[in-house]
């Protein structure tokens, strides 16, 4: 047991980073939410560094490919990392450029970057599917949520092998986990910051005990999805590790949104303010996978051997 | 970052699961009982006996006072197979968890010979005099008074909520050597054997599980120089230690991930099971207890790297205290008016969970310590 970052892991992020803070960030990302765009060029240098392989290396793994998909969601890389990253590794598939969209098995609802997606993967009842997409296909939906969304109709998906869908849905709970993870840090870390800085009644807003407790509560929900998320990667994703972890990553979504907001006031309410860019799209997380109650189902499936309801 | 326990670790745990395995094989779960029930305490003191015999009562303690040696992950493992199991070792836990690591590491030679042999045959319990009437949570109020006459010490005082007095033979008690306004600086550590003239022990009727308080009073109570523990007025030190291992040292997410199980079981029986939302609930609860532990393995972690212990360990105390509380609540919310019998699979749970958040430090202190240790925001 080893909750120590390795060498390799620290040399791997260090590396990350530093293309990170010249390729997203929240300018960045301001600049290509305007235009509703997908980032071809951060996507580019992540394939060329050799992040999109790390899942499969020899010295690295699913931990460090986990590691990187928080981190990049942290820096708001506008990309799809948990495809690229987890899932189409996992299943042995090869990433494609653009972004790729994964639809549960009530079909897609309106997903990120769908107008520019090329492949969508399907859960399927055990066999997961994987489709080419075209701009036809999809169908813009006006959105708030950071993403630029659309709904996409997915034709004739190819199956794959038996278990694939197992597969999918492990590794996307885990990716969704990692990407809240970064982004709730983010969003975390600014309000303390904020609770620090702002002087109300003539003190820091920070010293008042009634929010203070407020704020080590999530601190500690937050270090519970930090633990269980890499657990889960190590473990290589088995169905209960990746449930436990969304379950408990959703719930501490939706108490860290309400926390981080009432905490920051109307200036967090404003674009001008930062803490929107992760506000806004977490709760796009958040709707994945049938969301909070649904992880939490899954849990009791996996661990009870219940039926799913 | 690994996430898996070495080799010999592991093979430390199966061997320990196997001879729990045999050891409790007549169904031992007590999980309905409340800790520190008359159950649990008889039960345990012949099972400690044999945990002695095979060296598992004080593995990790140094061999030169009766240990194995371990490391710190096969004396956590030890805790964490005994709560999954609900605790066969009663009141024991904390003898061997800190009482007798902090005389090995504050004692005389004289008090390591006449204190520890006793603990890691297990032939003793202790207990702990920490909270008076006048200090709980505000711990360095107390004022139980040693006073020094000639060799001996005399002490004076009350103390209160003092679990398994009623058993004890000894008391690891804190009392004011200083004066009051020296606060911090002038508490002691008395090791006292409870049958000492002078004091006597009141149980509090109570209704967390069966879990008896006391009352300790101590009225003129005359004990030789060799009862203090350390140096004089330097009590603090060795109770922020100690309480260093308290927090953590009892890994009752097992005991309450335990309880979530015979729930489980409870509700498939009455086939509540595949209900969405009885699952939700147990989602939740189990995904709580899971957060737990991997917060306490951390913690583990330091340990085993003789680091400082940091104040990670109040989240991990605070997320214990959060998981205890979600399985008691699913208790009474899935089972309705069946959880009310007394020993349902959720009764114990539930009235324990009221206790979760005030033993060993409240909850709100953890939180206190968390925002000035970890987020470092400002002081009220």
């Amino acid at each position: 047991m080893d909750f120590e970052r390795s060498d390799t892991q620290r040399a791997l992020l260090d590396a990350l980073g530093t293309l990170l803070n010249r390729h997203a960030g929240p300018q960045r990302c301001r600049e290509l939410t305007e235009r509703g765009a997908y980032d071809h060029e951060l996507e580019t240098e992540l394939r060329a560094a050799g992040f999109l392989d790390v899942f499969g290396e020899a010295g690295a793994g699913p931990l460090e490919a986990t590691l990187a998909v928080e981190q990049i969601s942290a820096e708001l890389g506008a990309i799809t990392p948990v495809p690229h990253l987890l899932v189409l590794p996992a299943l042995g598939l090869p990433a494609p450029e653009g972004p790729v969209v994964l639809a549960d098995r009530e079909g897609p609802g309106p997903v990120r970057y769908g107008s520019e997606a090329r492949q969508i993967l399907v859960v399927g009842a055990d066999r997961c599917g994987v489709a080419e997409l075209s701009p036809d296909d999809a169908e813009p939906v006006p959105s708030a949520y950071g993403y630029p969304l659309a709904r996409v109709v997915a034709r004739r998906p190819d199956d794959l092998a038996p278990g694939t869908s197992q597969t999918m849905m492990n590794w996307w709970r885990v990716g969704a986990c990692a990407e809240a993870l970064g982004m709730m840090q983010s969003a975390f870390d600014l309000t303390v910051q904020y609770a620090k800085d702002r002087t109300v009644f003539g003190r820091a807003l920070g010293s008042f005990q009634a929010l203070q407790h407020r704020l080590s509560e999530v601190s500690v929900l937050l270090e519970g999805v930090r633990w269980l998320t890499y657990e889960a990667a190590f473990r290589g994703a088995t169905a209960e590790s990746s449930a436990v972890a969304a379950s408990h990553t959703m719930a501490t979504l939706h108490r860290l949104t309400r926390e981080t907001h009432q905490i920051t006031g109307a200036v967090g309410l404003t674009r001008e303010h930062d803490l929107h860019l992760w506000t806004l799209r977490l709760q796009a997380i958040r709707a994945e996978l049938g969301g909070l109650r649904a992880h939490q189902r899954a849990v009791v499936t996996s661990r009870w051997e219940v039926t799913a309801a | 970052m690994e996430f898996a326990l070495s080799e010999a670790d592991t093979a430390f745990r199966s061997d320990l699961v196997g001879f729990l395995d045999r050891e409790l094989a007549d169904g031992w779960n007590r999980s309905e009982h409340g800790l520190g029930s008359a159950v649990y305490t008889d039960f345990s003191r012949d099972f400690v006996h044999t945990l002695a015999a095979k060296g598992w009562l004080t593995p990790h303690w140094p061999p030169e006072y009766g240990g194995g040696g371990q490391g710190a992950w096969q004396h956590f493992v030890l805790g964490e197979e005994m709560w999954k199991r609900g605790e066969p070792r009663g009141p024991q836990y904390m003898n061997v968890n800190w009482v007798g690591p902090s005389v090995i590491k504050y004692g005389t030679e004289e008090q390591k010979k006449e204190l520890l042999p006793p603990i890691t045959r297990g032939e003793v319990f202790w207990c702990q005099g920490f909270s008076e009437p006048e200090a709980g949570t505000d711990l360095a109020a107390l004022r139980t008074r040693a006073d020094r006459d000639g060799e001996d010490y005399v002490l004076n005082g009350q103390k209160i909520w003092t679990s398994y007095a009623n058993e004890a033979d000894y008391c690891f008690l804190l009392a004011r050597t200083g004066s009051v306004s020296d606060g911090r600086n002038g508490i002691s550590v008395f090791l006292l054997p409870l049958r000492t003239p002078g004091v006597e022990v009141r149980r509090i009727d109570g209704f967390v599980g069966e879990h008896s308080f006391n009352e300790l009073f101590l009225t003129d109570v005359r004990v030789p120089g060799n009862c203090l523990l350390g140096e004089e007025n330097k009590g603090w030190d060795i109770v922020r230690r100690t309480l260093a291992y308290e927090r953590v040292g009892a890994p009752r997410y097992a005991r309450a991930a335990l309880v979530l199980d015979g729930l489980a079981d409870w509700c498939r029986a009455a086939g509540l099971l595949t209900d969405p939302g009885v699952q939700e609930q147990f989602g939740n609860a189990r995904a709580l207890c899971e957060a737990a532990r991997v917060l306490v393995y951390r913690v583990i972690d330091e340990r085993a790297k003789a680091k400082e212990p940091s104040p990670m360990a109040y989240q991990a105390r605070a997320a214990m205290v959060q998981a205890e509380r979600a399985v008691g609540d699913l208790a009474l919310d899935v089972m309705g008016s069946e959880a009310l019998a007394e020993q349902s699979p959720g009764d114990a749970q539930f009235r324990n969970s009221l206790g979760a958040g005030i033993a060993a430090g409240s909850y709100e202190v953890q939180l206190n310590l968390i925002s000035r240790l970890i987020l470092k925001l400002p002081k009220e």
